[in-house]
């Protein structure tokens, strides 16, 4: 099980370590605490989805991980190293871990294709001929390859997300964080990005995912966590999660959203096994 | 009374060499003031309070204190340390120093204006601080800047007309020279506001030119 509490200081050696590990994390904004003891442990290749209301937390914790925000206490390993301290530069933290944002962030001076190769020619080295060659093929996986030469002011906010992905994938990271991919977007182009996500789990590409695609959560993840108020409430099986929820604070949650989106979420899931007292 | 302006038709080449020299001045002061102006906006915006304060600091007093004085003190202050500048390498100095002061808050202003967002996508890239503004910032607050540094060049054409106090034989000078062999002030100096007005004209209109292009492409 994830979020064993061993002692041990994750070693570069041990072929089990985990991809992400937090230990008691604490994040606060001036007086506001965001994140409060937050311990969690992501394994190489899982899927771990997070969900939650706003102001729970989630965004904050993925920025934490991928360090862009000071932590205040505690601990974050990927792959066993520390990089909670600023030993480590951006680039390094790069290499390990790519992030995708809400609102896409891509650099509107450059082309589709600029957007792609800075990085892997300015950060890893790579000649221009090979990062292009690289960025082709994964805009070729993201679909979007007949836009290598558009600014991202001409695309779609869809084709933009998938452009970010691309962009995220060229640095060859081992770990993917997702904050809210499809919350930015028009209905009708969350698929299409949802897709793309798809395609990257199936690959056994470790992430995590914040998301509010209820369906989306259920379907890709290995795990699911519910956050509330800066900790991690309950955390397991999508089909537990969304199907016997055993904290109060997350069936109220998924309560509010089956109003929403009908009863399909916890439909077909040894849903005769789960007695709710509420 | 009559305006004549006979009288200064025969000195219009030397208005004319005047106004080339203007056109240099101003050239190369709006280069040199850009270049430092990007350093010192940047240094502006750094992540480092001593080095933002020390910025603010130059642009403060750079900022509050007239033009001839700044010009004064580099021709005739200098010399005091044993530093000695021709005439128009003073002036190119002083106005590039003053220019940079306006254009450091002009570069303040668009990279502020370069979304957060910028940053955050250009760190989880891996992207130090020094490339991030390189490759990311600058080229994006220097196309929200263009209209505000165009205003600064038509701005310095005018001011470089200070620099007939450290006799330099700019379009300034060499009217007050017409002035006195011709006697016909009036036709004198509406011929040379009439000139900087061209030279102005003709900055802000091709500046509008390049704006419009660049936002097209």
């Amino acid at each position: 099980m994830p979020n064993n509490s061993s002692d041990t200081i994750p070693s570069d050696s041990s072929a089990s370590q985990p991809a992400i590990e937090v230990r008691s994390l604490h994040k606060s904004f001036g007086s506001l605490s965001v994140l409060r003891d937050v311990s969690l442990s992501v394994g190489e290749g899982e899927v771990v989805s997070v969900i939650g209301p706003s102001g729970s937390g989630k965004s904050t914790l993925a920025r934490c991980i991928c360090r862009l925000e000071e932590i205040n206490s505690g601990e974050i390993y990927l792959y066993g190293k520390r990089t909670d301290r600023s030993s480590h530069s951006n680039r390094d933290i790069a290499r390990l871990v790519g992030m995708i944002f809400q609102q896409f962030n891509l650099f509107p001076h450059l082309s589709v294709l600029d957007n792609l190769t800075l990085s892997p020619i300015r950060i890893l080295g790579l000649s221009r001929e090979d990062a292009v060659e690289n960025a082709m093929a994964l805009l070729k996986r993201v679909g979007l390859e007949e836009k290598r030469n558009a600014r991202p002011s001409e695309l779609s906010g869809g084709q933009c997300q998938r452009v970010a992905i691309a962009r995220a994938l060229a640095m060859n990271p081992k770990i993917m964080l997702f904050d809210e991919p499809t919350s930015a977007l028009d209905p009708e182009l969350v698929g299409e990005v949802l897709d793309v996500i798809a395609g990257l789990v199936d690959s056994g590409m470790t992430m995590m995912i914040i998301t509010h695609e209820m369906m989306f959560a259920k379907e890709v993840s290995d795990r699911v966590l519910f956050m509330a108020d800066g900790n991690i409430v309950e955390q397991g099986h999508p089909k537990k999660i969304f199907s016997c929820p055993e904290v109060p604070r997350t069936r109220l949650f998924l309560q509010r959203l089956l109003v929403h989106f009908g009863k399909e979420l916890t439909e077909g899931d040894e849903k005769e096994a789960c007695r709710y007292d509420a | 009374m009559t305006l004549d302006f006979s009288a200064i038709v025969p000195y219009l080449h030397m208005l004319f060499a005047g106004a080339k020299v203007t056109i240099q001045a101003s050239l190369l002061s709006v280069f040199f003031g850009a270049l430092l102006g990007i350093f010192v906006g940047a240094l502006r915006v750094v992540p480092l309070a001593p080095v933002r304060a020390a910025a603010a600091a130059y642009i403060y007093i750079i900022r509050g204190t007239p033009l001839l004085i700044q010009l004064f003190l580099i021709y005739f202050g200098l010399p005091s340390l044993g530093l000695n500048l021709p005439a128009f390498t003073a002036g190119i100095i002083g106005l590039s120093i003053n220019s940079s002061g306006y254009v450091g808050e002009i570069v303040r202003g668009g990279i502020e204006a370069v979304p957060k967002g910028q940053w955050e996508a250009s760190k989880v890239l891996g992207l130090s601080y020094l490339k991030t503004m390189r490759f990311i910032i600058l080229p994006q607050a220097i196309r929200n800047m263009l209209p505000a540094i165009g205003n600064e060049f038509v701005t310095l054409i005018k001011e470089s007309s200070l620099l007939s106090t450290l006799a330099i034989t700019e379009l300034t000078m060499v009217g007050q020279q017409v002035r006195s062999v011709t006697y016909a002030s009036f036709e004198t100096f509406i011929v040379v506001g009439i000139i900087y007005l061209v030279l102005t004209s003709v900055t802000s209109f091709s500046l509008q030119y390049v704006e419009k292009k660049w936002k097209v492409s």
